[in-house]
């Protein structure tokens, strides 16, 4: 006996109902796989292009297109140190659209990592992080995932690094791998572990190889359906707050209640559903279908379009093989790990381990240090927020170029060529007192604000120009032997060699 | 509001219904053991991938007779040392920059010249510059500038009773002031 008749799957295909009424269709829809990704009906306000940009949308489209990319990519490469290279090599030359596929993989990895920042950025300055006071949702949890999909996006970028194994991925994963080793007591046992070795070879290929086609894309697959599965529980975007706080002051009765499910006793509590106010009507919002969905699907088409047309345009390089003999100069990380090889330039031990641990646990804690619940939505909150975002750009931008010039200036070991104490320069260089800097502005702002919302926008606007003053001047600005050379400075010729 | 005030009362009732209940501590029994459980399963899984044989380079390995090597500086290539000759002192130096382990790069000086490093006085034919972060070595291997925390290892060096070649073992280390007179 069959499990669907014939005419059953015919009309799960085609889907020939027509729905009477809006009810209809929104019931319909909420009954249907791929429609109840969607709730029925949209508020106007999460609609709008300026709520969200649409930026999860998009790093969403790309993670999917580096997923259909990849696994193709994954018939045509041989994860083997001999063979790695000339695999990549075959790609270009011998297979055909070859050149293509791994541009587009290349190019969508980048463009990820590039929007999960800019996603970050729009959530943080929205102020999207925050639970509400109408109902509490669980939004600060979700930051919480949120900045866990960073950190697994930059490790699929990083594990992805090394696979082509030419000499940019060999000194890249050398020095990346050397960072983990600089952790103090059990940093060596780390490395050895992430190399299967004491050298990186064939067991480091192999494990960067499981880790960025099967563990994490799972993991991050996982996570990431968690990441949009809790939008729908809390009720939709963040600017949903000001329906749900409209709705108060119309109507200030009693709640309406519906059912809620608990999931065989597993999740407890109720959802916010059950005691929001916010009552979707024809004022407010729209059906999801077809406005969100069309929405979607033009998002979609755009990000393809353009991923692909930067493929056309952007090559892939692929330097001469992974020589461990020979070491680029200068040899330098992906892009977005510049602005951290270059604090890694003061020392290894603060801009490779602390500052990025304190960067990301504090990210982390930002919803629960900053429990302000005004103006959810709103870019920078108001008028005062965007006032102290812009003090925070200049006072990021003054101190960041104030310690790149300590640095290049005064090195800490010219200034104290007596110590020889290697603790005593982990303590003291230009990564700590930049670190130092800008928790001092977190609590001058407090304490001259009273307000955590402008202390953490002040702070997070200096982290940003921070983030891309360091990595511009780790990508343009340093040259052979790392030292520095402005944009219009050649680099020498030939540089010292033996 | 409402459901937060609901969310508490929740969490507040639910450890004193499963305090001292057989229901509660056959709840609490059933996670021990299968936390153990998954510990215990999971060890073979995170083990395996220690490895207990590495198909590597041998650490200790021959470099050719004494007097194959010029006066000065040589980079043997393919195990990132600097084997420095004077006359008939012989020393080795690890090519691995201490920071975050690329190559250092020898810059001689166009003519030897007097440093004095560590309270010793001694003959310096260059020094040691590393492409990536900038570290910049004496030419005995003592760091001076840049992020490098520490000077660069200095291996044993000792003649193959054998054949009379030197011998190399990068696995043990040796102070910066050993020379192998040969």
């Amino acid at each position: 006996m069959s499990l669907f008749k014939k005419h059953d799957l015919w009309q799960k295909l085609v889907w020939p109902w027509r729905p009477e009424s809006d009810r209809e269709a929104g019931s319909g829809i909420v009954a249907n796989f791929l429609l109840h990704w969607f709730p029925n009906r949209v508020s106007l306000r999460s609609l709008a292009f300026s709520a969200s940009l649409y930026l999860g949308t998009i790093t969403f489209v790309v993670f999917l297109v580096l997923t259909v990319t990849g696994v193709v990519l994954m018939f045509l490469y041989v994860p083997s140190v001999e063979r790695a290279y000339w695999s990549i090599k075959d790609l270009d030359y011998a297979v055909s659209f070859g050149w293509l596929l791994r541009r587009l993989h290349r190019i969508s990895a980048h463009l990820m990592v590039a929007l999960v920042f800019l996603h970050m950025f729009r959530v943080f300055l929205t102020g999207s992080y925050k639970a509400g006071e109408v109902v509490r949702s669980a939004r600060p949890f979700n930051w919480v995932l949120g900045v866990t999909l960073l950190v697994m996006t930059l490790l699929l970028s990083f594990t992805g690094y090394l696979l082509p194994w030419d000499q940019l991925a060999f000194w890249a994963i050398t020095v990346g791998t050397n960072i983990a080793a600089s952790v103090p007591a059990v940093g060596e046992t780390i490395r050895q572990f992430l190399l299967g070795g004491t050298v990186i070879g064939q067991p480091t290929l192999i494990r960067f190889y499981v880790l960025h086609c099967a563990l994490l894309p799972l993991a991050l697959f996982a996570v990431a359906a968690w990441h949009m599965w809790r939008i729908r529980k809390d009720g939709g975007l963040a600017i949903v707050e000001q329906d749900r706080i409209h709705a108060l002051t119309r109507e200030p009765a009693a709640p309406k209640k519906s059912k809620t499910y608990s999931v065989l006793g597993i999740a407890s509590g109720t959802t916010v559903q059950v005691n929001d106010p916010t009552t979707l009507n024809e004022e407010n919002s729209v059906p999801s279908t077809p406005f969100l969905t069309v929405r979607i699907l033009l998002v979609t088409l755009l990000t393809l379009a353009v991923s692909i047309g930067l493929a056309l345009v952007v090559q892939a390089p692929l330097e001469a093989a992974a020589n461990p003999e020979v070491t680029p100069n200068p040899a330098k990380a992906p892009w977005y790990f510049l602005g951290l090889q270059e604090m890694v330039g003061y020392s290894a031990l603060m801009g490779g381990v602390i500052v990025p641990t304190i960067v990301i646990l504090g990210l982390m804690l930002i919803p629960f240090l900053d429990r302000e619940q005004k103006n959810i939505g709103f870019w920078f909150s108001d008028g005062s927020g965007k006032n102290w975002g812009i003090f925070g750009l200049v006072y990021g931008l003054a101190t960041t170029c104030g310690c790149l010039a300590i640095a290049l200036l005064l090195p800490m070991r010219s200034l104290f060529p007596t110590i020889e104490s290697q603790f005593f320069f982990d303590l003291v260089n230009p990564a700590t007192f930049l670190l130092l800097l800008f928790a001092a502005m977190y609590f001058v702002v407090l304490k001259k604000t009273k307000s955590t919302r402008y202390a953490a926008i002040a702070t997070f606007c200096a982290f940003i120009i921070a983030f891309v003053i360091l990595t511009y001047t780790g990508t343009a600005l340093r040259g052979p032997n790392w030292d520095f050379y402005w944009p219009w400075q050649p680099w020498p010729d030939h540089p010292l060699a033996l | 509001m409402a459901s937060s005030e609901a969310v508490g009362a929740a969490a507040g009732v639910s450890p004193d219904r499963n305090k001292d209940t057989r229901r509660g501590f056959l709840g609490r029994l059933t996670a021990a053991v299968a936390a153990i459980g998954a510990l215990i399963a999971g060890w073979p899984l995170f083990r395996s991938l220690v490895p207990n044989v590495l198909y590597e380079p041998p650490k200790r390995f021959r470099i050719g007779a004494p007097e194959n090597y010029q006066e000065g500086v040589t980079f043997l290539e393919e195990h990132r040392i600097y084997l420095i000759r004077e006359s008939s002192n012989f020393h080795a130096i690890s090519g691995i920059c201490t920071h975050l382990g690329c190559t250092v790069k020898f810059s001689p000086f166009p003519m030897p010249q007097e440093e004095t490093v560590r309270q010793f006085t001694y003959r310096a034919l260059g020094e040691f510059h590393c492409p990536c972060h900038g570290s910049r070595f004496r030419g005995e291997g003592t760091n001076y500038a840049g992020p490098a925390p520490r000077p660069l290892k200095c291996f044993h060096l000792e003649v193959s009773a054998a054949t009379g070649e030197l011998v190399v073992d990068v696995a043990a280390e040796v102070s910066r002031d050993v020379r192998l007179v040969v």
